[in-house]
């Protein structure tokens, strides 16, 4: 079952099963009517707060939803009930692409992670959201900033009403803006290189690849972020997935230098590499 | 104690999660012997809290009592910190008792899944959640 919606693109997308089950299980979780009401009641102080030019900027955050603490990815845990998710629908060339590394991945033992990552250039969007260490978000004035510990990368989304810019310069992440939709941050992607990864085992997408995210806290707080990744040259039809983080009040983020003692490596065919040199070869 | 079973289920989910979105190892296992454990006993002669994986090198005794070093790939302290490990959990001279995936071409190494000391095991591996 496919359902139709509206995006912030003003396009209409076609968002698969696995969405559709998401949003059908978080309406379960949030239940009653008084946490739908509080729920409306967060959007309009949110919605506020987006509209808002007070003199002093900083006093508007309050509004805001309290996203404060460290977010844990819950890719590892099975008690996470995190849903894998739901197969690509992908153009014929990036078809083979994909078959090829699942059969890689079903004839070798182990995981077949096949991208430059090993070599310690950090993921681009949408991969640098999926990483497992935790993320971050902090709120200022006309932006929110999010951090990402895995390889110590930085996000910048606009909120200030600016347009995304029509010929950004291709970064690993991007250029972003966002809006707050009641309680829900919508953030928009463009200009991500296109050496990336948009999903894992496949390498590589157009310049026009686009990301739009919805970040919004869960009844059980939990963040989930619902990612809509569109690309003709890749995708036959957008495709869609969520992810879900817990919350931790007392993490602080750690230094991550992926070059510090970096031993692993992969070759332009994907093929692991592994040093036994002391000091990751550095001395 | 964990058993294996646990084990491979946290890794298990890793694997359906990664199936699709760039879901992030830093690396392959594929140069390991993924699920073959192996223990072997030594003495820590260097442990290394490092990103973007800690490293543990012990000196392991073979049977013609020459010390043979072995070089351990581990979870990164972004996991191992959050989970009981520091950057003092061992010490050069440190016995240890190591359970461990090994490399598949042979060389004396692996990527360790946990470590013994002094009859108390810290646990690397992300375990399954009841």
């Amino acid at each position: 079952m496919l359902k139709a919606t509206d995006d912030p693109w003003g396009n209409s997308v076609r968002i698969g099963t696995c969405l559709t089950a998401m949003a059908a299980f978080c309406a379960i979780l949030a239940g009653s009517v008084i946490a739908a009401a509080e729920a409306a009641q967060v959007g309009l102080k949110v919605a506020a707060a987006g509209a808002a030019s007070s003199d002093n900027p900083y006093a508007d955050l309050g509004k805001l939803p309290d996203w404060s603490g460290l977010w844990e990815p819950l890719l590892f845990t099975t008690g996470a009930k995190t849903a894998p998710p739901a197969p690509p629908k992908l153009t014929p060339a990036y078809a083979k692409q994909y078959a090829a590394y699942q059969e890689k991945n079903r004839t070798t033992p182990g995981l077949n992670f096949v991208s430059n990552v090993a070599n310690c250039i950090p993921a681009g969007l949408p991969g640098s959201m999926l990483q497992p260490y935790p993320i971050e978000f902090l709120f200022t004035p006309g932006r929110v900033t999010i951090n990402i510990e895995t390889y110590s990368v930085v996000r910048r989304i606009y909120t200030d009403g600016r347009s995304l810019p029509k010929d950004p310069d291709p970064s690993y992440q991007g250029t972003s803006v966002g809006s707050w939709d009641g309680d829900t941050l919508v953030i928009r992607t463009i200009g991500i290189l296109p050496e990336t990864v948009p999903i894992t085992g496949i390498i590589g997408h157009s310049a026009q690849m686009r990301v739009t995210e919805r970040v919004r806290l869960s009844p059980e707080d939990l963040l989930q972020i619902t990612t809509t990744v569109e690309d003709p040259s890749v995708f036959t039809e957008p495709y869609t997935f969520t992810t879900r983080y817990r919350r931790h009040r007392d993490w602080t983020m750690m230094e991550y230098v992926c070059a510090q003692n970096n031993h692993d490596s992969v070759d332009e065919h994907g093929n692991p590499g592994f040093s036994l040199q002391r000091d990751g070869g550095k001395k | 104690m964990v058993s294996r079973k646990s084990i491979s289920g946290g890794l298990i989910c890793l694997g359906l999660v990664a199936s699709a979105a760039d879901v992030s190892a830093h690396h392959s296992t594929a140069m390991f012997e993924w699920g073959k454990e192996k223990a072997i006993e030594g003495t820590v002669d260097k442990w290394e809290w490092t990103q973007p994986h800690t490293f543990l090198w012990i000196k392991v005794m073979d049977s013609s009592g020459v010390a043979q070093l072995y070089g351990l790939e581990g979870m990164s302290p972004s996991w191992l910190g959050r989970h009981g490990w520091s950057n003092h959990s061992f010490a050069a001279g440190d016995k240890v008792k190591v359970a461990l995936y090994p490399l598949r071409d042979g060389r004396l190494g692996g990527f360790y899944l946990r470590v013994t000391r002094n009859g108390q095991t810290l646990e690397a591996l992300p375990q399954q959640v009841p």
